[in-house]
């Protein structure tokens, strides 16, 4: 089950906090899946709500969402939630389903969350950030045969780590201003371009390690970030309708939850039901490219 | 079909900042003199802190290096790199969101070959990074993993003179941080019984509002608020059920464990943690690891760092039953029990 929150209305500017408990109860509701059922809830986002550094956000979005219900009791035979963040840029979310599906797989869990979600930091205290607060959640459970993921991979470049750097610097104060932490986003021109090679290279190398042809894939759900990396990729592959692209207004895009908002519209328009082979790939800073088969 | 296959820590490395800060200096910069004896119920003397050029990076590539130099593994052996800590400052003050710090590690020691991904769990982290490793290990989908972490976290005094008005305050406890860097590498083992036993991690999340830290809008580094009574109380009371269940996990009692490593924040809570257990279980672990006289409590990095400094002093024998047990905000709970191996012959022979 995948479910994604943007913010109510378009003055409002977004709280990654506040769009991740969204997104993981409508999630919990649409699926049936009681809180208590969750083995692990794995936070992905990057750019939180006031950076806040403990407990990790994963913890905070558990307490929203079950009310304080979890509880280490094995007379009841409930499931006690562990919670944690992934920091793994734009490849954060397919990292954290794939430790879900570990322990999935190893039978020491029976549903496990994966949550997504950006925002500024602190409003106004930017620059270059031109990410959605937006935010997604995706519930994962374990199927029988050969349904589901099967193949992880992750291709990493660290020659291109300086392609896109984020970080805070300190405006020291003058007489009318206070200092303050500036969040800087700085990203190369060359990265968009870069992405796409990189994309490409590591899905033809996941491609032979899994035997599936190109012309095999039913359906191909990726990052939406950089800027114009979909457009692009879709092109270099040849892909028309099995590329999922969401549409992007102005210079704004979707970072660590663009693939769940792909993988929603695929869900909606029921082309994901309907495909056999489905590749996952995310892209993100480092550059790190990773890959995951998932077969209906 | 996956394998099932056990793992061992194989190498740890630790990397202190150089400059060393005493409670003493830390106190005199109170205005007003309104914390009392603090040396005295934390047990912390004197810690160890970040000067010009030092920051969260620099201590967990240090850490790193120094781990591989107690390895029989090159770089390029690793096939998975996780950086556990809390802090992520390059450069000074600066916070890196973006590229993971994981990536850059794998850069500065020429780990080629490994995978990487950051996690953030409080002071969890490290042991939450063996809770994964363990995952990918036992699977066959790894044979080495690093567990990295760098804390540049003694900052958060810096907030915390400036606010704290009594010894009640919210932010005395961030007066206990201390910076470090530590790092370990999980191998797979054919070993029987030198397998890590990982259990009973888990977030109480209605305590996640005990223990929060932030960065700070308007001033370089971040501030923590911690209500230290409850979230200790919290953490004895609460972890009493997990312990006994990780124990009979490993099909051992407390009296079988020889050490006993807790996360390392203040002598008094540590103390009075044990004498509950003592009434709890009525037997008691051989030793009880305090090991922040003289480097505070370092956040992700306590646990890894007392066995660094047992494993230099000699203090492990081979065979030795050893648990961890971590306690961090959230409220997370984990524990981790593992028999000593060949890694007490590497160690200390400097001394």
């Amino acid at each position: 089950m995948v479910t994604v929150a943007r913010p109510h209305f378009s003055f409002y500017l977004g709280n990654s906090i506040n769009l991740s408990v969204r997104a993981a109860r409508h999630c919990l509701i649409k699926s049936g899946v009681d809180m208590c059922g969750l083995g692990l809830l794995i936070y992905t986002g990057i750019y939180r709500h006031k950076n806040t550094g403990e407990p990790s956000i994963a913890a905070l979005i558990q307490e929203k969402i079950s009310s304080g219900r979890t509880a280490f009791d094995d007379s009841t035979k409930t499931q006690n939630t562990f919670s944690f963040d992934i920091n793994n840029g734009g490849c954060g979310l397919l990292t954290g389903i794939e430790i879900v599906h570990r322990s999935l797989v190893n039978k020491e869990i029976s549903f496990g969350m994966t949550v997504a979600g950006d925002s500024e930091p602190f409003h106004g205290l930017s620059k270059s950030f031109n990410f959605n607060a937006s935010a997604a959640a995706i519930i994962l459970s374990l199927t029988e045969g050969s349904r589901g993921f099967s193949l992880f991979r992750t291709y990493t470049y660290p020659e291109y780590s300086e392609e896109l750097v984020s970080r805070t610097f300190y405006s020291i104060p003058t007489w009318k201003k206070r200092g303050q932490n500036i969040l800087n986003v700085s990203q190369r021109e060359s990265y968009p371009d870069l992405c796409v090679e990189l994309a490409v290279k590591s899905l033809y190398k996941f491609l032979d390690e899994s035997g599936i042809l190109l012309k095999e894939i039913d359906l191909l759900i990726g990052s939406q970030s950089p800027l114009k990396f979909t457009g692009r990729l879709k092109a270099r592959l040849g892909m028309n309708e099995n590329f999922v692209e969401i549409s992007q207004n102005g210079e704004k895009t979707f970072h660590t939850a663009g693939p769940a908002f792909a993988l929603k519209k695929a869900w909606d328009d029921d082309r994901f039901k309907s495909a056999k082979n489905i590749i996952f790939l995310t892209i993100g800073s480092g550059i790190k490219v990773s890959v995951a088969l998932y077969r209906n | 079909m996956y394998m099932n296959w056990k793992c061992q820590i194989e190498s740890i490395g630790v990397k202190f900042p150089s400059k060393t800060l005493t409670t003493k200096e830390l106190l005199e910069r109170f205005k007003t003199p309104c914390v009392r004896k603090f040396g005295l119920l934390t047990g912390i003397f004197e810690k160890k802190v970040c000067s010009p050029g030092e920051d969260s990076f620099s201590l967990a590539v240090d850490a790193a290096n120094d781990c591989l130099s107690y390895s029989k593994y090159r770089a390029d052996e690793l096939d998975m790199i996780i950086n556990c800590s809390i802090t992520k400052y390059k450069d000074g003050l600066s916070h890196l969101y973006e590229p993971s710090f994981s990536i850059l590690i794998m850069k500065a020691i020429g780990a080629d070959n490994a995978m990487t991904f950051d996690i953030s769990n409080a002071c969890a982290g490290m042991l939450t990074g063996v809770y994964l490793a363990e995952k990918f290990i036992r699977q066959g989908i790894i044979k080495t993993c690093m567990i990295v972490s760098g804390e540049y976290i003694s900052n958060i005094s810096d907030h915390a003179l400036k606010n704290i008005k009594t010894s009640l305050s919210s932010e005395l406890s961030s007066l206990t941080l201390g910076d470090c860097g530590a790092a370990a590498i999980i191998e797979r083992t054919d070993e029987e019984n030198n397998g890590l036993t990982v259990s009973g991690f888990i977030t109480l999340s209605k305590y996640s509002n005990l223990c929060t830290g932030m960065q700070n809008r308007n001033a370089p580094g971040g501030k923590m608020k911690t209500r230290a009574k409850k979230i200790h109380q919290a953490a004895i009371t609460e972890s009493v059920p997990i312990l006994q269940q990780a124990l009979s996990n490993s099909k051992m009692s407390l009296n079988n464990i020889k050490w006993l490593i807790p996360h390392q924040t203040s002598r008094s809570s540590i103390l009075s943690g044990a004498n509950h257990y003592l009434e709890c279980f009525g037997e008691k672990p051989g030793h009880i690891a305090i090991t922040l006289k003289d480097t505070g409590n370092t956040a992700s990095t306590t646990h890894f760092l007392a066995m660094y400094k047992y494993l230099k002093e000699k203090q492990f024998s081979k065979d030795d039953n050893v648990m961890l047990l971590c306690f961090a905000s959230g409220l997370i709970i984990g524990v981790v029990i593992f028999k000593m191996n060949d890694i007490v012959y590497r160690y200390g022979k400097l001394n």
